[in-house]
């Protein structure tokens, strides 16, 4: 289990209200956007904020949200990648 | 106000005023325009921790001469020139406002001040009220709050108003000033371009949110009286009941919206010559509209350009302007450039005009769409163009089919047993009660109003018994979302400007609740939210009752206030006055009236500005004197705002001795608590009481009173004086 993941799985069910859905519930590699979950673009703008504020990982083209917001694991990854360049975002 | 038979009464544009970024009046934005030129520029209106501030459109060289917040002032300069020299005031007053005074009570809470009613014009009707004292208007004052359609969805209104024959002339418009709110809100959807707006083009990232306001006297006449500019010959709401803040792919709101106004105007497509497009420059909407352009215009494609990349997107008052555009363009016989298009648009499919052409033209169709997916449509037409056919439809009566409320003791069976019982419903009912007929995670994004908005219609609809195909939703808020303002601030101011909550930007307009039943009833039609203090949903159920006369299907008619924390009580002074905190709201479902018992709620009297005792004669003459009172009123359910008490009681005591009224008056916020839109509590109650037949004992003062087949009436004692009639008819 990565803990940067599980922190992340935390975070992301506190800022969209996921009242019902626990950590265990989100499966890394499945669809996160349009999925079981339910989360939509407003959602995904919303979590472009909190990768933003939180991780300092900006995302702000439609193009690479699409990429980066296709999995828990492709965000994970993303945000793991910036920080490791220094923050640059490539 | 009296819903009457249509009258065969033609609406024509008299007076004209404007402020934007394109200019002060109507003669220098006439110029702008035929230069094609822009108003966008980088924001300097208030600090803005980006490296380079977004471009927007913002009015340069307002002068600072009142008190009042920035989109008062922007509606006073428009109102002081549609006027002009006229010599009476208007029957009424319409506005189309989203931010009001947020851009004050923005500055405030920066700068730390948490004193009761710190901004006593934050409210988005509070811009209308100031006009309407302004210029003297002594009628009804309406606020349409529907986000980026308001200013346009006010015309049609006011169109319909005027067509019924009540009243003569409407100074209808919209403003809105560039606040915090939009200006983030906006950017953290990612539907700002950096740029500057290029609508319909290819290489479009977003629009510029803008500033400004935009006024129209409108005169009910047989011919074109004289000053006359333009015609206003139909309009057409609908809802795309689609999601929050994106448009329907297909643009099937906006097509629904533009060929009801065709409809109503009595024209075909063919005989439009110029589309003002709604064309704010982002992806989406764009794309739907250039879809639905597609479906209606078949057989011949008329000009188009949007104009929001001169003037930007200045929201509430965007359909307004635009209206001033589109009367200018017949008046001037032009058409203007589509500012900021360099290249096609291939998915788009069509090229806007790119320079002004100057052409006579006789008929405008313009186009206004919102977030909550509220379209409206407008068609102008030339004073030379001939008498419009028109096709209005006859007006029906409409019946209480079914009712609902929410207070603190809970949903409608709750409430009206302690009510009847004469115990208080005072409180603040748990978010998670007001929505207990929904699954958790389909409101899990809405916070307190729209949660009521959703409580209400469910249970509402729960009471009419069987499914009822929704069509239109009407819905009167004082205060709006206040949750979702106050955490968007709060959240903004925390990290210093940098980050908010895109979700509670879209949760925060005023339409969002009634956007939310429109989407979970699949309600397509006309989608209104009102404003306007204590009489919100009074303003409502005359937007409902003018506006749904023309139709067919059942409507929503409900108004709702949250209790915040820390909001109600710095806008609302009744609110600090109560030592239990309150809130909650009522529905109504009325349909076409058929034949057997049923029951009526009739909105009355309607206006502000006058002395207490002054007022309460004229609803005695509205409602035809004292033997109206005596014989066919048996109880009055009458609405004292805490704060208007001391000065309301002895004049209504005087009132009731003078018409020799023995019925029952329940003083209904003692049981229901102090919020805006208690009256919508009233309203379900009263449609209670008259099915029961009779006023109970401890509502009555001792003993059970029939109403014997008499009425209720409903008297709001607010800022604005109102009346309803709540009614049961027996075959």
């Amino acid at each position: 289990m990565d803990p940067f993941i599980e922190a992340l799985k935390v975070k992301i069910i506190e800022t969209l209200a996921l009242e019902d859905v626990t950590p265990e519930d989100i499966d890394p590699e499945a669809q996160l956007v349009g999925g079981d979950l339910g989360i939509d673009s407003i959602d995904v703008l919303e979590l472009v904020m909190l990768v933003e504020k939180e991780y300092g990982v900006v995302i702000d083209s439609k193009e690479l949200g699409a990429q980066v917001f296709a999995s828990l694991g492709a965000l994970g990854a993303y945000i793991q990648k910036v920080q490791n360049a220094g923050g640059a975002v490539g | 106000m009296r819903v009457e038979r249509l009258a065969d009464r033609r609406v024509f544009i008299t007076g004209m005023g404007i402020v934007s970024p394109m200019g002060h009046g109507v003669a220098e934005t006439l110029t702008s325009l035929q230069a094609a030129a822009s108003g966008i520029r980088p924001l300097t209106l208030f600090p803005c921790p980006f490296d380079t501030p977004l471009p927007v459109g913002e009015v340069r060289d307002l002068p600072n001469g009142d008190d009042f917040p920035r989109t008062h002032q922007l509606a006073l300069a428009a109102t002081r020139e549609a006027l002009g020299e006229a010599q009476s005031a208007p029957d009424m007053v319409i506005m189309g406002v989203t931010t009001g005074g947020m851009l004050s009570t923005e500055n405030y809470m920066k700068q730390g001040h948490r004193q009761p009613r710190f901004s006593p014009y934050h409210a988005a009707g509070s811009v209308a009220e100031v006009v309407a004292e302004a210029c003297r208007c002594r009628g009804p004052v309406l606020t349409v709050s529907t986000a980026c359609s308001s200013g346009a969805v006010g015309i049609k209104l006011a169109l319909e108003i005027l067509r019924r024959g009540a009243f003569r002339s409407v100074l209808v418009g919209g403003a809105d000033s560039l606040c915090r709110l939009t200006y983030y809100g906006f950017n953290s959807l990612q539907i700002v371009d950096r740029s500057g707006p290029h609508p319909m083009d290819r290489d479009r990232h977003g629009m510029s949110v803008a500033e400004g306001a935009a006024m129209l006297l409108l005169t009910a006449a047989d011919q074109a009286p004289p000053h006359a500019v333009a015609e206003v010959v139909g309009g057409g709401l609908s809802c795309d009941a689609y999601h929050p803040a994106a448009p329907h792919p297909e643009g099937r709101g906006a097509r629904e919206a533009m060929m009801a106004a065709l409809e109503d105007a009595g024209l075909s497509p063919d005989a439009v010559d110029y589309i003002n497009l709604h064309g704010t420059g982002t992806v989406e909407n764009d794309l739907a509209e250039a879809a639905a352009l597609k479906s209606v215009f078949t057989n011949r494609f008329p000009p188009v350009s949007s104009v929001k990349g001169s003037f930007g997107h200045s929201l509430a008052a965007a359909g307004a302007i635009e209206a001033v555009v589109a009367a200018l363009c017949l008046r001037e016989s032009f058409m203007p450039a589509n500012v900021g298009w360099r290249h096609q648009d291939e998915a788009i499919g069509f090229r806007p005009l790119t320079a002004p052409q100057h052409q006579p033209i006789k008929t405008v169709l313009s186009n206004s769409f919102g977030f909550g997916g509220n379209n409206a449509a407008l068609v102008f037409a030339g004073l030379e163009s001939g008498k419009a056919a028109g096709n209005a439809k006859p007006a029906r009566r409409l019946a209480v089919r079914a009712y609902a409320c929410l207070t603190g003791a809970g949903g409608t069976a709750a409430t009206l047993e302690r009510f009847f019982q004469g115990v208080s419903c005072k409180g603040v009912l748990a978010a998670d009660r007001l929505t207990d007929r929904l699954p958790p995670r389909s409101v899990r994004r809405m916070k307190r109003l729209a949660r009521m908005a959703l409580g209400l219609s469910t249970r509402t609809l729960e009471q009419a018994g069987t499914a009822v195909p929704i069509r239109e939703v009407y819905f009167g808020t004082a205060w709006g979302a206040l949750s979702e303002t106050h955490d968007f601030l709060d959240k903004l101011y925390a990290s210093n400007e940098f980050y908010t909550s895109p979700i509670d930007f879209v949760g925060s307009v005023h339409n969002a609740p009634a956007g939310q039943v429109a989407m979970r009833e699949k309600a397509r039609g006309a989608n209104v939210t009102m404003t306007g203090g204590d009489a919100s949903f009074e303003q409502a159920l005359t937007a409902a009752h003018c506006l749904a006369a023309g139709g067919e299907h059942p409507v929503l008619v409900g108004g709702a206030d949250e209790m915040h924390p820390v909001f109600s009580a710095l806008f609302d002074p009744s609110v600090t006055m109560d030592d239990t905190p309150s809130d909650g709201g009522g529905m109504l479902l009325l349909e076409t009236a058929g034949r057997g018992t049923q029951m009526t709620l009739q909105p009355g009297y309607f206006a502000a500005g006058l002395d207490m005792a002054e007022a309460l004669q004229a609803v005695v003459a509205y409602h035809g004197g004292n033997p109206f009172f005596s014989d066919k009123i048996g109880a009055v359910m009458v609405g004292i705002p805490a704060a208007r008490r001391n000065a309301v009681t002895p004049h209504l005591e005087a009132l009731w001795t003078r018409l020799g009224f023995k019925g029952p008056v329940i003083d209904y916020r003692r049981y229901f608590g102090e919020f805006a839109s208690a009256s919508a509590v009233a309203a379900a109650a009263a449609m209670a009481l008259l099915s029961r037949g009779a006023i109970p004992a401890a509502l009555a003062g001792g003993a059970e009173w029939p109403l014997a087949g008499r009425c209720i009436l409903l008297l709001g004692l607010g800022e604005t004086i109102t009346t309803m009639l709540a009614a049961r008819h027996e075959p």
